[in-house]
């Protein structure tokens, strides 16, 4: 130690605190922490709660009631076709089953859960207290939540939509389906796409502007990576769709023409406008289900990714290419052959990435040493179902197998390959690897492998046979077929499978049910992972971090020094979190982000006037308006403790801020 | 006895213009989102415009046959108008900056008057149209363009209301400082997409 070290470390020493006096100080700190961050409880908690753990929590919980509802609805499909002349529904039963069943799995649990996930875990991987906006947050959750009921409303009184999750036109269109189904699901579009779009507003913002300082963006988790791709492409695609039930909704309402071939409309417009979401929407669904992976393969397989920026090129690649293939979905219509060469191309392209990132996973668990639990059994699980996806999808691509095969259970197959394989499988293992963060205890292990094999044999079941059953011609979204076709056997055979499925679910509610009781107690890092999440309590309190962590590396954990320093200076008596900048995560603001309140939920109600009525009437958005205005104004004047705020700075200083100097560690 | 460094951001400031602060961000996202959307529609105009020998499709009048071309008065009318508001707004803009309450009350309030005639210059802009709604895909495609940048033009006004309403009447904090910068944000776009639409609705069926 040389002499100015040896000094300036006996300075330090003098001006250290005592051991008591610093439990102490941290003591009290944290029961101001706890008082300034309170949250309401009970009914108005329910309604004002801006906590995005709360709300996050508050998404799965609700998705995951969609997703057994979907299951429910997937289950009276199978029992109908598990042999041919069966009675059991009746063609339009079957219709609205189908088409509710597509849409709630699309609209109300895929999207909404991968959304949930990032609005849990975001913030505590880049060590923010909240969110960016958690007002906005609780808006997206009630505006989806009315969505969600009033979708199921209609269903329940008979008036489900029946024209496919797709809604395509002519079918969808005035002339023929009357009545109000197919408004009913224009509008639960809005409502859903609302709610994204919102969600992926409050990721980006986030993962973009709340980091801990030293998380710069070449340190981001994977999973972070994946939320702020799968958030951009939300901005950009949904739109598409906005448009298409938009139109279809005007069309259906007041009388314009956009799909009506009579007067210059246009029916292929519309499946270009819902292709140009939908093809997107896969990878919606599918990207963050890669961001779950990145993580568990770490920790289970107990070394640093391999290829770390290879997967982040990959996911971003993925983002852009997901926007050049729509076309392939309608190959059976008449497109130029010199576009659909192109698309075809663009589809064979994006195996490309995906490739790239199952290499550079298997170059991780390769020679490690293995940690076998169930998040990793359902990574696994996930490379050999989305591997055969992702084959079938290959084979689809290519247009004269497409053409032959189009509207057949190969279909079918194939997306629930990719979308179960792809997506949901990963979300398990995401449950059961996060679900300590969210409880505190831990789900059985054995439990889990119970569920993922049941799962796992269960899925194949039902949806290997139906390669066979596509190729053999069995169209999709017909409710019943003739003995003579030879389709009986493979379908009980699927029919079977789904009832293994659903039970391998089954034993998954089970598991939480019983965890959230009598699980092991987890500790702050049960898997001793790496990312930031893991530094805090399980559950996480409610300002998430008491010292704002400062990040190290790109595995913050394992990478931390003894004497890694903290953040401090925020004040303990407001909702102060960090703001910090884009590409470095230097600190730049204090900045105090809004608590619990009501006017989002009145926001949300407001806009549910103008669009539940406005099926029937086009005055109700009229009205809808007027009171969303009212209440927005509302919500701007109407803080009472504005003049409390730390937002008053009247008459600062306006040159440029000081933040963009290196803040350099100091001692205390 | 242990030390640990720390990083001390109690100087720091709470609020600062620009890409500082979350609620930029939040705007610009915002308006990607539109942004995204408004392309979409314009490819939407093209696509529909493929199914009509004529775009305008012609009128059939009792004695003659009309060509359609949407009327300019109107329409140009307004563009200069929003595109003059960008100067009050621009005001607005740099005297928030400065934090000069004056300038910024007098730019908002001119920009707003602008914000209102645009709204009931849009209203004649429809009536210009010889088309309504449910006329054929080219009104129902034209009206639609008119109709969601209208809707934006009525947010930002309502927008910029409320905030001189708050500079007028509570304070003019740094909060509300930042609001006004990215109010004006907005303006400039809804002003550079609409001169987009502009040319497209007004101009490209004249060129043949």
């Amino acid at each position: 130690m040389s002499h100015k070290e040896a000094q300036k470390a006996q300075k330090a020493q003098k001006r250290t605190v005592s051991e008591e006096e610093l439990v102490a100080v941290m003591e009290r700190e944290r029961e101001e922490l706890e008082q300034t961050w309170a949250r309401p409880t009970g009914l108005r908690g329910w309604f004002t709660d801006t906590d995005h753990k709360a709300i996050a929590l508050r998404y799965i919980k609700t998705a995951f009631v969609f997703f057994i509802l979907g299951g429910i609805e997937a289950a009276l499909m199978r029992i109908q076709l598990a042999r041919p002349n069966n009675h059991f529904l009746s063609p339009d039963q079957y219709n609205q089953i189908f088409t509710v069943h597509g849409t709630t799995m699309m609209f109300l649990f895929a999207v909404p859960i991968m959304t949930a996930m990032g609005i849990y875990l975001v913030p505590l991987m880049v060590g923010a207290r909240d969110v960016a906006f958690p007002r906005l947050n609780l808006f997206g959750y009630f505006i989806y939540l009315i969505g969600g009921i009033f979708l199921y409303t209609g269903f329940v009184l008979n008036t489900g939509p029946d024209a496919g999750w797709f809604a395509y036109v002519p079918l969808s269109g005035p002339a023929f389906s009357p009545g109000k189904r197919v408004d009913i699901w224009a509008q639960m579009i809005t409502f859903t796409e609302i709610s994204a779009l919102v969600g992926a507003i409050v990721v980006i913002g986030t993962a973009f502007k709340m980091r801990a300082p030293g998380l710069s963006i070449n340190r981001w988790s994977l999973f972070v990576w994946a939320q702020v791709v799968t958030s951009f492409m939300i901005i950009f695609a949904m739109p598409a769709v906005m448009l298409a039930s938009g139109f279809l909704a005007s069309d259906r309402l007041i009388d314009t023409h956009f799909f009506n071939p009579a007067e210059g409309g246009d029916a292929i417009l519309y499946q270009h406008l819902f292709w140009f979401f939908g093809h997107p929407e896969v990878y919606i669904i599918f990207i963050p289900a890669l961001g779950f992976i990145s993580p568990i393969i770490i920790t289970f397989a107990r070394r640093k990714i391999f290829g770390y920026t290879a997967l982040v090129l990959s996911l971003i690649s993925t983002g852009f290419i997901g926007f050049g293939l729509w076309v392939h979905h309608m190959f059976a219509t008449p497109i130029p052959q010199m576009g659909e060469s192109f698309f075809t191309a663009a589809s064979m392209m994006i195996a490309i990435p995906s490739g790239v990132q199952i290499f550079c996973w298997i170059a991780t668990l390769w020679g490690s040493k293995l940690n076998i639990k169930t998040p990793l059994l359902f990574v696994l699980g996930f490379f050999a179902i989305f591997i055969l996806g992702g084959l079938t999808g290959v084979m689809l691509a290519s247009v004269p197998l497409d053409l032959q095969i189009h509207d057949t259970f190969f279909v079918v197959a194939h997306l629930h390959y990719v979308l179960i394989g792809g997506s949901v499988f990963p979300l398990f293992g995401a449950f059961y690897y996060w679900f300590p963060k969210w409880t505190g205890r831990m789900l059985s292990e054995s439990a889990g492998r119970w569920n993922f094999w049941l799962m796992f044999i269960g899925f194949n079941l039902v949806f290997f046979p139906m390669h066979k059953l596509g190729l053999n011609g069995m169209p999709r979204r017909v409710y019943t077929y003739l003995p003579e076709t030879g389709w009986g056997t493979l379908n009980l055979i699927a029919s079977m499978g789904a009832f293994i499925l659903a039970i391998g679910v089954l034993v998954f509610v089970i598991n939480v049910v019983w965890a959230r009781r009598a699980g092991v107690v987890a500790g702050d890092n049960p898997w001793a992972a790496d990312t930031l999440e893991w530094t805090t309590t399980s559950p996480p309190p409610n300002y998430n971090f008491h010292n704002v962590p400062v990040v190290q590396g790109r595995y913050p954990i394992w990478q931390a020094t003894a004497d890694a320093p903290v953040v401090r200076g925020l004040s303990t008596t407001k909702r102060e979190t960090l703001v910090s900048s884009v590409m470095d995560a230097q600190p730049e603001l204090k900045f105090e982000i809004p608590g619990p309140s009501i006017w989002p939920v009145l926001v949300a109600v407001a806009a549910a006037v103008a669009l539940i009525p406005g099926i029937f009437t086009p005055w109700a958005f009229l009205v809808g308006a007027i009171l969303t205005g009212t209440v927005l104004t509302c919500w701007f004047f109407g803080d009472p403790n504005y003049k409390n705020k730390t937002a008053r700075e009247t008459g600062e200083r306006s040159e440029p801020v000081p933040a963009a100097r290196e803040l350099q560690p100091k001692e205390i | 006895m242990s030390t640990r460094a720390v990083i001390d951001v109690s100087e720091l400031p709470h609020h600062e213009f620009d890409t500082y602060d979350p609620v930029w961000w939040g705007n610009n996202l915002l308006l990607a989102i539109e942004t995204s959307m408004f392309m979409i529609l314009i490819a939407t105009y093209f696509y529909l415009r493929q199914n009509f020998p004529l775009w305008p499709p012609p009128v059939a009048m009792l004695t003659a046959t009309l060509d359609p071309l949407p009327q300019l008065s109107y329409g140009t009318l307004n563009t200069i108008l929003l595109v003059l508001s960008c100067g009050p707004m621009i005001l607005t803009d740099i005297s928030a900056r400065r934090g000069n309450r004056g300038v910024s009350q007098v730019g908002l309030v001119i920009a707003i008057a602008c914000g209102l005639g645009a709204c009931v210059l849009r209203g004649f802009e429809f009536s210009a149209m010889y088309f309504r709604w449910d006329s054929n895909a080219y009104g129902s495609v034209v009206w639609f363009m008119l109709g969601m940048h209208m809707m934006h033009l009525m947010i930002l006004t309502t927008e910029a209301i409320l905030l001189c309403v708050w500079i007028f009447t509570r304070e003019y904090d740094m909060k509300h400082r930042v609001d006004i910068v990215t109010v004006a944000v907005y303006w400039y776009w809804v002003v550079g997409i609409w001169l987009v639409l502009y040319g497209i609705i007004y101009f490209t069926p004249r060129l043949g």
